[in-house]
């Protein structure tokens, strides 16, 4: 092979100053990653040796069996090269140790390890394993007509699971429905692989209500899962911008399920890098998981896809949780009768003790049936409005449980609603009503921004 | 944040908020490259899909936030020429001076449905080379501090003081010796042109650091 690869390596980390990593050098050149590996190798080597110009850093991936916690485990990390000695006398026996990528700048963190890739990978998504060591022929893309037909009895199973459970927060479920769903989901994983397959379908149905289409479009199963995650974090971030706390929440979720995948893979020694926390972090490992995922062999192929289906789901189904949400404040109903029993029992004028035990149970009555709830609710507050101060105050404060209950959900949805009650709110002037909802919000003492605002109206 | 609604949309809003949202990003990544602050204030959260590091120091924050609050209607109302987060040793010299080049371009409208997520692979390229700028960077002496100033066209600055869009966080004209630096290089980091928004990230360092 001729020589010009190094001229191109120069110019990539010396002119352009990049990243580059094996597998970048990969997809850009068109080899074979050990190819890659290789290039990158022999350029480190030929610059070390000139000992002349910029320094040049590199990041090494080494792989071995160690002991963790008493047992032995084949640990995948990636380090830097002033911490390669070390990661290796620690392992008791090293299998494989590789150039990983070559840069100028002295990483502080693995961060930008992980930003060279994203965007190469996400562009060759259908062949991000053409050049890939590991293969798997059983390994193919579901037909369209198949996606289909997964597409749709997915579809109903989760639109059913999201009516039935509307009150879950945004906070919590991304919490405990994927922690719920890892063990679910791996265990499904081993259940059947219809399971998993109509998962990730399902997520592209709900992909695409939203704006990426064309990534749907343009991918199938397994791209399609991939794409999902991605198309789903976009549509997230264009939707809502700066939420940074589910985000955070998915991803620690994403992490904890991506360290339930390696500690169950321990057994599968060669697999592309999976690397575990070293220096590369859990991020990564997923993201790793998610790329890779085509890439992986025969079990493999199912547990990154379990991960991915547990995050999209998740998301999709947060995402389709805020889009039901979102016309309940426009279309209101005229079941107003059958929420006023049970507000006079919540509401009636007396200490604040019996008020903030109200709320909990009211709340936990209406976490189930949050929506009609939520509906009914404003719509009393209409009816009450007309009929006097008392019945007001009623409305008033049915709206505030509801309004605490979703109060991690989109911003958007919070707006509405106080939007909504700020204007019901000019016509309503009862001390009481002040010191009740005190009270309530004293519960929820994340939501007072919107209510507080409330009094200040006032 | 506004939630964009297809009636509501205005877009030199979403443009701003994009930016701001940026820039809160790229001052941490400032920070945690420079070594302002100590790493150990900073933990990995996820923006535009990858993941950067963020500060947990609430002041620090509070401090961020409040600095592009006051920015973001002049980037709204496209008066915002230059955002530059300076970097000044003990004797409040500048060092380094990160400049952030913004412009709209006229004829703003959101109108692809891949606009957004193509803006979000040019920011993310952003980061990464903020990542990676202590490569062609020399070391900053220790004991730096940080300020963001901001260059407007024409005369917005004189409303800013008027007017104080937070409270106890007035704006002042910044002092000659915070503005000009000297014996400057000037190392380009990263250009991006898209729909929305134009921007060009820069280094001005001086050449003798310490």
């Amino acid at each position: 092979m001729d020589d010009l690869y190094l001229d191109n390596i120069d110019e990539f980390v010396n002119d352009q100053n990049k990243i580059v990593t094996y597998k970048w050098l990969s997809l850009t050149l068109g080899v074979h990653v050990n190819i890659a590996k290789q290039m990158l190798y022999h350029y480190l080597q030929q610059k070390r040796n000139e000992s002349s110009g910029t320094p040049l850093h590199a990041t090494y991936l080494v792989s071995g069996k160690c002991v963790e916690n008493g047992s032995t485990c084949h640990k995948v990390s990636v380090v830097r090269e002033d911490k390669l000695d070390a990661v290796k006398a620690k392992m008791d026996m090293t299998i494989s140790v590789h150039v990983y990528s070559v840069q100028r700048a002295e990483l502080k963190d693995s961060s930008p390890l992980y930003n060279t890739d994203y965007d190469t990978v996400k562009e060759n998504l259908k062949n991000c394993n053409k050049y890939s060591a590991i293969r798997c022929a059983a390994a193919v893309s579901l037909s369209s007509a198949e996606l289909q037909r997964a597409q749709e009895m997915a579809l109903v199973p989760p639109v059913e699971k999201e009516i039935s459970k509307p009150g879950l927060n945004e906070n919590t479920s991304a919490t405990s429905k994927p922690s719920a769903k890892q063990p679910a989901g791996i265990m499904g994983m081993f259940a059947s692989k219809n399971a998993s397959k109509s998962q990730e379908s399902s997520k592209e149905v709900k992909t695409e209500q939203k704006e990426d289409s064309s990534l749907v479009e343009t991918s199938k199963s397994k791209t399609a899962s991939k794409a999902n995650p991605m198309s789903n974090f976009f549509g997230k971030s264009a939707q809502k911008k700066a939420d940074e706390k589910p985000n955070k929440s998915i991803k620690e979720e994403m992490d904890g399920s991506s360290t339930a995948l390696a500690t169950a893979s321990m057994k599968q020694s060669q697999t592309s890098p999976k690397s575990e926390i070293d220096i590369k972090e859990e991020q990564s490992k997923v993201s790793n998981a998610l790329k890779v995922e085509s890439k992986d062999t025969r079990n493999k192929t199912k547990r990154p896809e379990v991960v991915d289906c547990d995050d999209e789901k998740m998301e999709s189904q947060q995402k389709k949780r805020r889009r039901i949400k979102k016309p309940q404040p426009d279309s209101s109903d005229d079941e107003v009768v059958p929420d006023s029993p049970p507000v006079p029992n919540v509401h009636t004028p007396s200490p604040k003790k019996q008020v903030t035990r109200e709320p909990v149970s009211h709340q936990e009555e209406s976490s189930e049936v949050k929506r009609r709830k939520r509906r009914r609710v404003l719509k009393s507050n209409t009816f009450v409005d007309e009929d006097g101060a008392f019945v007001t105050e009623k409305g008033y404060v049915s709206e505030s449980y509801s309004e605490s209950e979703e109060e991690p959900e989109p911003n958007s949805q919070a707006k509405d609603s106080s939007s909504l009650k700020q204007s019901f709110g000019k016509r309503k002037e009862e001390k009481k009503e002040k010191s009740q909802k005190k009270t309530s919000t004293a519960n929820k003492p994340t939501k007072q921004p919107s209510i507080m605002g409330f009094f200040k109206k006032k | 944040m506004a939630t964009l609604t297809r009636q509501d949309l205005n877009f030199g809003q979403v443009a701003a908020d994009i930016l701001c949202e940026f820039l809160e990003v790229a001052i941490h990544l400032i920070l945690y490259v420079r070594e302002i602050y100590p790493s150990g204030i900073f933990q990995k959260r996820k923006k535009y899909n990858v993941p950067v590091q963020m500060s947990c120091h609430p002041e620090l924050n509070q401090y961020i936030q409040d600095t592009l609050h006051c920015v973001k209607p002049l980037i709204e109302k496209n008066e915002a020429e230059k955002v530059v987060v300076v970097i000044m040793d003990k004797k409040h010299h500048p060092v380094e001076r990160f400049v952030f080049e913004i412009s709209q371009p006229p004829l703003l409208s959101i109108s692809s449905e891949t606009l957004l997520s193509h803006v979000e692979q040019l920011l993310r390229a952003m980061i990464l080379k903020i990542s990676v700028c202590d490569a062609v960077l020399d070391n900053n002496p220790s004991g730096c501090t940080f300020t963001v100033l901001v260059h407007t066209r024409e005369a917005a600055t004189r409303n800013m003081e008027k007017v104080q869009v937070i409270k106890d966080f007035p704006w002042i004209v910044a002092d000659e010796q915070e503005v000009h630096m000297e014996e400057a290089k000037l190392i380009p980091l990263k250009t991006m042109t898209s729909d929305i928004l134009k921007m060009q990230l820069y280094v001005e360092e001086r050449t003798q650091k310490t």
